[in-house]
């Protein structure tokens, strides 16, 4: 999602690259245009000033022209050298006339064009008058004389008119020149740094374009990796997709959706009435229901039925929907279905299992009915009529019928404590009682309590440490501490006292590396040792196997259940019990409880 | 239809003590209530007599001068068993020996012979008692009761308790206050 | 009647029990009078009828035919007539949840049939002595509660 989110901002990035691009280039495009409009102007302005100048130049030429021919004439007195004075006349007129026009523009060089008119005007008087003069032959005359230099004086003051002018022409084409040649030195660069950016512009569209592009392809490779973990999944875990596009009320059949109907990809058109085809009969109108449901509702909450294929196998279904948006915002219905014919079938075999279990622990607990009614009571009897006949008839028995009296009253007797321990173990259960918080000391009193006779018997000692309260169910750890000291006491030395130590400490999960999953952190432990005969190291799991004995009946009574009980009253406790002891070297039997 | 009376039951009693005597002939006096003196000259026969006829009211004849020393003895027991201020630090023998002018071994003896039980035992079942209704009507721990019973341990008087009931302590809590839940809530 | 002597009702569907039961009385030196019932029905038939003297000690058995120890239990303790009569449940089982039941219920004694004739004995002497001294020392009955 993060690669598409990056290229979305990358779009935008990139609209914004684009529009500066393209706004730099329009710029660019402006600047020139208006460089080479100013470039064609200071064109024209020097064509302008070099027309200026010809013509001037012409003028003058024109006017030295009639200047020459007049000279001429007055020497030679050939008329010839008067024509272009004649010719020049016109001419002249012409060129000031030219002049005017190129200079119009100009307020100075008006002026200077009005005093070059009249001096033109005063010069051709001079020459007419000279002349005239001339063809009288008067050139001698004083007259003549001043009317020639004043002529040569008014030459001299056009030809500084013109060459100011001239110069006044120069100057305004030279500040032009300058003019123009600044904007225009600049121009080359303007358009060469226009030139680097939009450059550098394409260069960084071009990465971002690359990059975007890039990842783009990753996610496509993802999408298409997806697709396929999806289709496999599909198959695997029996689903089928469709999509029904509310706007166009056209639906999308996946092609495994085809497959759960046991026919090929797309082999039909996906529309409700060809998958209609295929829904069990019974089903039909439910199906019906639920699709105009989910039409007006556009929401498909859970829906189950029945699908029959085309070679008749009944298959169970459960299809599921939920309203969602395309890109473009269309509103669109994407639907799974899932064939849970497996599971279904998994859940009738577990219900009957249920079943079977539970009729099995019914039958359990009247078994433990029997054991603890009816099998104790003929018993008891037994023994309430033997004692009866001890009582009453022993004296008159002979020796051997004693002894059978007392070899029955201990098989009797036997027989109660089998009854009597197995009773115990099967009640011991968790359901039957919950867990509170209880004085373990409390507990092992009681427990000594009702060993009381035996302890005394065999002046056995019971030392207890000061243990915390845990949670547990105090009616079988009163049993288990019962269970552990009698045991104790029974598989006590002959020749010695019992001396049984319940020690309290606390072990951490890490310390106990014999723990195959840990559940809890730390578990209370409690041990009860003993000096009594122990046992072979190698008997320490065995001694809690229901049944199992490690010495013959005749030298220690016991039922070979005790311990068993023990055991499965820790099992209820999430705990453990561990058994250690060496040959005549006494018993450690360590109680883990876990800390709640 | 319905009448109410009302009665003085010293009267009554002796009154049905005088009409019996009298219908038998014995000749007697009454000293104080529950206690008559009768002619020695009375036989076997018309006491005997007597007797049929104070059954028949309900009335027993306390046989002996024994009887009445077993019921002060009790009486003293259970004052000294209830009653905070009589607890005294000296043995209950002597206690109880003192208190009735009697040796112990005597008295032990004649209660035994009445009672069927002995006078620890009695002791014992009457503190046991206490620490019922210590129990079931204060909020006192067992650890107070103990102490409040002059017993040496909480251990102690648990295991006394647990040999004279059958059941333990917190057995007893537990069913007085179930019976107390149960009468609240007769539905179950 | 002799006030000293103490009227005792079991009820009990086992022959040999009721057998047991009356016997152990006949031997013990306390006097006493006995009588039986074999199951609940019979017995709530007899201890309802109006002028029938009222027991010092009724014994139940918790397993009988038609009405249970603990359905005439919960009877009895309705009842205001009976409440100077001790309930003692007399019983096979002896699991700590149908003693605490029973004894929640209003039973005042609970009794584990014994497999020794002279252990019956012994418990029923100790019921009936214990029973005298509620009796006749003005203890609370509320809190006679006995296991044995």
């Amino acid at each position: 999602m993060r690669g598409l989110k990056s290229i979305y901002n990358s779009e935008r990035f990139l609209r914004i690259l684009f529009g500066s691009a393209l706004f730099v280039v329009l710029c660019m495009g402006g600047l020139a245009y208006k460089y080479i409009r100013d470039l064609s102007e200071s064109f024209i302005l020097v064509q302008h000033t070099y027309e200026v100048h010809i013509e001037l130049e012409k003028l003058t030429t024109l006017l030295k022209d009639a200047e020459s021919g007049k000279r001429g004439f007055i020497i030679s007195k050939d008329t010839t050298f008067l024509s272009p004075l004649i010719n020049n006349r016109e001419k002249l007129a012409e060129t000031l006339e030219n002049v005017k026009n190129l200079t119009a523009d100009s307020p100075e060089q008006n002026a200077n064009i009005a005093v070059l008119q009249e001096k033109i005007g005063q010069s051709m008087a001079i020459f007419d008058q000279t002349l005239a003069m001339a063809k009288d032959s008067l050139t001698h005359t004083q007259e003549f004389r001043n009317a020639f230099t004043r002529g040569r004086f008014i030459m001299n003051s056009i030809r500084n008119k013109v060459n100011e002018m001239t110069m006044h022409e120069n100057e305004l084409l030279k500040e032009r020149r300058e003019e123009s040649s600044e904007s225009l030195s600049n121009a080359p660069l303007m358009v060469y740094y226009t030139l680097i950016i939009s450059l550098c512009i394409l260069l960084i569209t071009y990465a971002q374009l690359s990059r975007s592009l890039k990842v783009l392809r990753t996610k496509n490779e993802q999408l298409e990796t997806f697709k396929e973990a999806t289709n496999q999944s599909a198959m695997i875990s029996k689903y089928g997709n469709w999509i029904w596009h509310v706007d166009e009320e056209t639906f999308e059949f996946s092609d495994n959706l085809y497959r759960l109907l046991g026919e090929k990809p797309q082999s039909f058109a996906p529309t409700i009435d060809n998958f209609m085809e295929f829904v069990h009969p019974e089903d039909q109108e439910r199906f019906v229901d639920q699709v105009n449901q989910m039409y007006l509702n556009r929401d498909l909450p859970y829906l189950h039925y029945r699908i029959i294929q085309r070679d008749g196998t009944l298959k169970h279904f459960k299809a599921y929907a939920k309203l969602g948006k395309d890109s473009e915002g269309h509103q669109r219905l994407i639907g799974t279905t899932t064939d849970i014919t497996d599971e279904k079938e998994n859940y009738r075999i577990l219900e009957e299992k249920n079943a079977e279990l539970e009729r099995n622990n019914e039958e359990l607990a009247s078994f433990n009915y029997v054991a603890s009614h009816d099998l104790q009571e003929p018993l008891r009897k037994i023994q309430t009529f033997i004692s009866r006949l001890e009582d009453k008839e022993l004296h008159q028995l002979s020796d051997s019928g004693k002894l059978y009296i007392e070899r029955i009253k201990t098989s009797a007797s036997r027989m109660r404590s089998l009854i009597d321990d197995l009773l115990q173990y099967s009640r011991t259960n968790r359901s039957e009682t919950s867990m509170e918080f209880t004085n373990i000391n409390e507990l092992i009193e009681a427990a000594k309590h009702d060993l009381a006779e035996v302890i005394e018997e065999k002046h056995a000692t019971v030392k207890v440490e000061s243990i915390p309260e845990m949670k547990v169910i105090p009616f079988q750890i009163k049993q288990l501490f019962l269970n552990l000291i009698s045991n104790s006491i029974k598989y006590s030395k002959e020749d010695e006292a019992p001396i049984i130590n319940i020690c309290y400490s606390k072990t951490k999960s890490s310390q106990m590396p014999w723990l195959k999953s840990v559940k809890y952190k730390s578990y209370h432990t409690i041990a009860i040792s003993d000096n009594g005969i122990g046992f072979e190291p190698s008997y320490a799991e065995k001694i809690f196997v229901l049944f199992n004995r490690l010495h013959s009946k005749g030298t220690y009574s016991g039922t070979g259940i005790g311990l068993s009980i023990c055991k499965k009253i820790m099992n209820n406790h999430n705990g453990f019990i561990q058994a250690e002891g060496r040959p005549n070297n006494g018993a450690i039997f360590t109680v883990y409880l876990p800390v709640h | 239809m319905k009448i109410f009376v009302k009665f003085d039951f010293t009267r009554i009693c002796n009154k049905v003590i005088e009409d019996t005597l009298h219908s038998l002939g014995i000749g007697y006096t009454i000293p104080s209530f529950g206690e008559i003196e009768i002619d020695d000259k009375a036989s076997s026969e018309s006491i005997k007599q007597l007797n049929e006829r104070f059954a028949h009211y309900g009335i027993d004849i306390i046989e002996n001068q024994k009887i009445i020393l077993v019921q002060r003895l009790k009486d003293a027991i259970v004052d000294m068993v209830f009653n905070e201020e009589s607890q005294v630090n000296v043995k209950s023998s002597v206690y109880l020996s003192e208190k009735l002018g009697h040796s112990y071994g005597y008295l032990s003896n004649l209660f035994s012979e009445v009672t069927y039980t002995s006078i620890e035992n009695f002791i014992i079942l009457q503190k046991i008692e206490y620490t019922k209704s210590l129990i079931a009507k204060t909020d006192l721990s067992l650890t107070e009761i103990a102490f409040k019973l002059n017993y040496s341990s909480v251990a102690h008087l648990s295991t006394q308790f647990k040999n004279t009931t059958g059941i333990t302590p917190t057995a007893f809590q537990r069913i007085i206050a179930k019976r107390r839940e149960l009468a609240n809530n007769p539905t179950n | 009647m002799n006030k000293d002597v103490t009227y005792v009702v079991l009820a009990d569907d086992d022959e040999d029990d009721r057998l047991f039961f009356t016997e152990a009385f006949d031997e013990l030196k306390i006097t006493t009078q006995v009588e039986t019932y074999e199951d609940g029905v019979a017995l709530m038939k007899a201890l309802n009828c109006e002028d029938a003297s009222i027991p010092n000690i009724l014994f139940l058995d918790l397993n009988m035919p038609k009405k249970s120890g603990l359905e005439c239990l919960k009877e009895i303790k309705k009842s205001k007539r009976f409440q100077d009569m001790a309930v003692a449940i007399y019983s096979t089982s002896a699991s700590e949840e149908d003693i605490e039941n029973t004894f929640v219920n209003g039973a005042n004694i609970y009794i584990k049939k014994p497999s020794d004739f002279n252990t019956l004995k012994r418990i029923l002497s100790d019921v009936v002595t214990i029973n005298w001294q509620y009796h006749t020392s003005g203890l609370n009955r509320d809190n006679f509660l006995l296991r044995l």
